[in-house]
């Protein structure tokens, strides 16, 4: 058991056992890798601190304050959208609509709330329009017994298009998101002298502080959500039921789980989540950009950071936690790579291989995990 | 083949009070497929049935309409008396009716407690949080209570061999306190001890005399050791039904033999017939 799980855990590992050098405290360096590739997250946690350690050493800028908040919302989204995968994705299904849902939401919460419908109640519906969609979803992968894949792929087209037919194409801003600035006398003392000089201060609304726009908003609702989600998923009958209809249908069906309730709820609660990420980042960004090019590539790195994550796309076994550490590593990757002047045609380049490396590096460890129980 | 004759054999018994379960004139189609033409049975409280018949006759069918996993294309089943038409699987169970299906039904994934409270899990108040702790400590009463070694129950039941396995599904079921418990084939991965076990676990619940058993075995020996009556699905409807007591391996055996014989006849005059025809074709040949 543990001879694999130490060969899987070495490819990425070199650096850190290389210099630390000291014999007497290897076999307990090797214990804690060990212990920690036992966990399903186990390889992508070790993958991301090695990612992290990397930047730190190779650029100045990697562990500072200020990056971390640039790095913030690339990961947090992901991380939300992640979280929503993840249940999908234990069933043994896959959602390709959340690119939809993050695109649509916010059109049509723009919309209602132009209407007079007010911010938050134009949130709220924009919400159950997700839930109906993914309603849909759910009922035609459970009901009609038609593929998730093929499903949620027409949704997504479908309602990128409702975006763009809706919207005419046209950004526009986003409701109760404007930045007002007011400027201040700031005193200075300089050299003993006193200076007063303007200073432009922003303020964003509550609801905009709340909804995405506060520097932490989006972080604290990933947080929250990932950790709600993975206590629901391994503590409550809901997760429990998840996790039997992905690693056998028919038995769970046999058993009594109602798979057609469960596949449909967890369908919603997907789009739900795509659908608030997209008002998050409309407010954050001040502008709702009917672009599917955005959304795509995002729907895409949802999946990744699930799978990275550790989360089986065969269905039957998943992290919400994991989901978010594959977004993190996701989020370091690409801002490292900023960080270190990679030219930006090389960007995807290397998140493309590193995700190949990160998946390759889960599937062993898992191997192992596995070989270690049936053994 | 199915056509041989109309008229339906009258399994039908009499009006019995102490039934807990009839069933009537079941007919199950699947597309082309004829599982059960006509099946009509009926269960006596705390009484123990061996269902016997060939694979593919439709035993397993049988069971699922039972247990409320399948809809019946036609018939009527009645328990205690009352017209019982389950809904689900859930239905059944709360009318007292649960089953140990052929493949299991487990989950690979979950852990052996899991399996075993699957359903009827137990959950924390007033935040309904699986209680891990008493479903494990009684998922290991009810495993120590038939006996069967299974060394740990927090590891995921894939992890486990096929005979344990089975002895999860079957401790399941028995530990639901149901009143009719249904087992398809829950020897077939036993070794002989284990096997034994089942069985001896069968015969304390019918002693216990709370339990209506269906069971179906492949093994006559088996169905003479535990079971009260036996039925042979044949064709889609009972070909047999008579008390253990009043019947022997060997008349069993005939049944299914001649059936096979007829059936080979039938199929040697078809090929004669076939044989008018030029003879460049092989007959085709059924595996
Ligand atoms: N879900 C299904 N879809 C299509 N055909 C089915 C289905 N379930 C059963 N059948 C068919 O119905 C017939 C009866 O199957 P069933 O499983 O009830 O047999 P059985 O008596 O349990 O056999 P065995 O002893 O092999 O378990 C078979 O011909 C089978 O192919
Ligand atoms: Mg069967």
């Amino acid at each position: 058991m543990a001879g694999v799980a130490q060969e899987s855990g070495r490819g990425p590992s070199p650096g850190q056992e290389g210099p630390a050098g000291l014999r007497r405290s290897l076999p307990t360096g090797r214990q804690v890798l060990q212990r920690l590739l036992s966990l399903r997250e186990g390889s992508i946690i070790v993958v991301t601190i090695v990612a992290a350690v990397y930047f730190a050493i190779n650029t100045s800028t990697f562990l500072t304050g200020a990056n971390f908040k640039t790095l913030l919302p690339y990961f947090a989204p992901l991380a939300i959208l992640g979280a929503g995968e993840v249940f999908v994705m234990i069933l043994g299904e896959i959602d390709l609509s959340i690119g939809a849902m993050y695109m649509f939401a916010p059109i049509v919460f723009y919309k209602l709330d132009t209407a007079g419908l007010g911010l938050v109640p134009s949130v709220i519906l924009a919400l159950v329009v997700c839930t109906a969609v993914g309603a849909i979803n759910g009922a035609f992968v459970s009901i009609l017994g038609v593929s998730s894949f093929v499903t949620t792929l027409g949704m997504l087209f479908t309602f990128e298009g409702l975006s763009l037919i809706i919207s005419h194409g046209t950004p526009v801003a986003t409701p109760g998101a404007q930045v007002h600035q007011t400027t201040a006398q700031v005193h200075h003392i300089v050299n003993g002298h006193d200076i007063v000089l303007p200073e432009k201060i922003n303020h964003i609304g509550t609801f905009a502080k709340i909804f995405g726009g506060g520097v932490y908003s989006e972080l604290i609702w990933a947080v929250v959500i990932v950790i709600l989600l993975q206590v629901v998923l391994t503590f409550t009958r809901w997760g429990l039921y998840t996790v039997a209809i992905g690693s056998n249908k028919i038995g769970a069906a046999e058993a009594g789980v109602k798979v057609r309730l469960v596949t449909i709820r967890n369908f919603v609660l997907c789009a739900v989540l795509a659908g608030l990420v997209g008002i998050f980042e409309a407010v954050r960004s001040q502008t709702i950009q009917p672009d599917p090019s955005g959304p795509n590539k995002i729907l895409l790195l949802a999946i990744a950071a699930a799978v990275i994550g550790g989360t089986l796309l065969a269905g039957g076994s998943g992290t919400v936690v994991g989901a978010l550490i594959g977004a993190l590593f996701l989020g370091i990757l690409e801002d490292g790579l900023i960080l270190q002047g990679v030219n930006a045609n090389y960007l995807l380049f290397y998140t493309g291989i590193a995700i190949v490396v990160a998946m390759t590096a889960n599937v062993y460890v898992g191997r192992a995990r596995r070989g270690h129980s049936s053994g | 083949m199915a056509d041989a004759g109309t008229a339906p054999v009258p399994s039908a018994p009499a009006p019995a009070s102490d039934d807990v379960l009839r069933v009537e004139h079941i007919a199950k189609r699947f597309g082309p497929v004829t599982a059960l033409q006509d099946v009509s049975l009926h269960l006596k409280k705390g009484e123990v049935l061996g269902l016997l018949g060939d694979n593919g006759a439709g035993k397993s069918t049988l069971i699922k309409i039972i247990s409320g996993f399948q809809k019946p294309d036609s018939g009527r089943m009645f328990l205690d008396g009352q017209p019982y038409e389950p809904k689900s699987v859930d239905d059944a169970r709360a009318k007292g009716i649960d089953t140990v299906y052929q493949d299991l039904a487990l989950i690979d994934e979950l852990s052996v407690y899991h399996n075993m409270f699957l359903r009827r899990e137990r959950v924390l108040r007033p935040v309904p949080l699986l209680n891990n702790r008493e479903m494990k400590r009684e998922a290991r009463r009810a495993l120590d209570s038939i006996g069967i070694n299974i060394p740990r129950i927090d590891v995921a039941v894939a992890r486990l061999s096929g005979g344990q396995r089975q002895a999860i599904a079957v401790a399941r079921t028995v530990n639901s306190a149901s009143d009719i418990i249904l087992l398809d084939e829950p020897l077939a991965a036993m070794g002989v001890k284990e096997g034994a076990q089942i069985l001896d676990l069968v015969a304390r619940l019918k002693e216990e005399g709370n339990v209506s058993i269906i069971m179906i075995l492949h093994n006559y020996v088996q169905v003479f050791e535990a079971c009260d009556r036996v039925n042979m699905i044949q064709e889609g409807r009972i070909a047999l039904d008579k008390p253990t007591s009043e019947t022997s391996v060997e008349e069993i055996t005939n049944i299914v033999v001649d059936e096979y014989r007829r059936a080979r006849e039938e199929e040697h005059a078809n090929n004669a017939h076939g044989e008018h025809e030029p003879p460049s074709a092989e007959p085709p040949q059924q595996s």
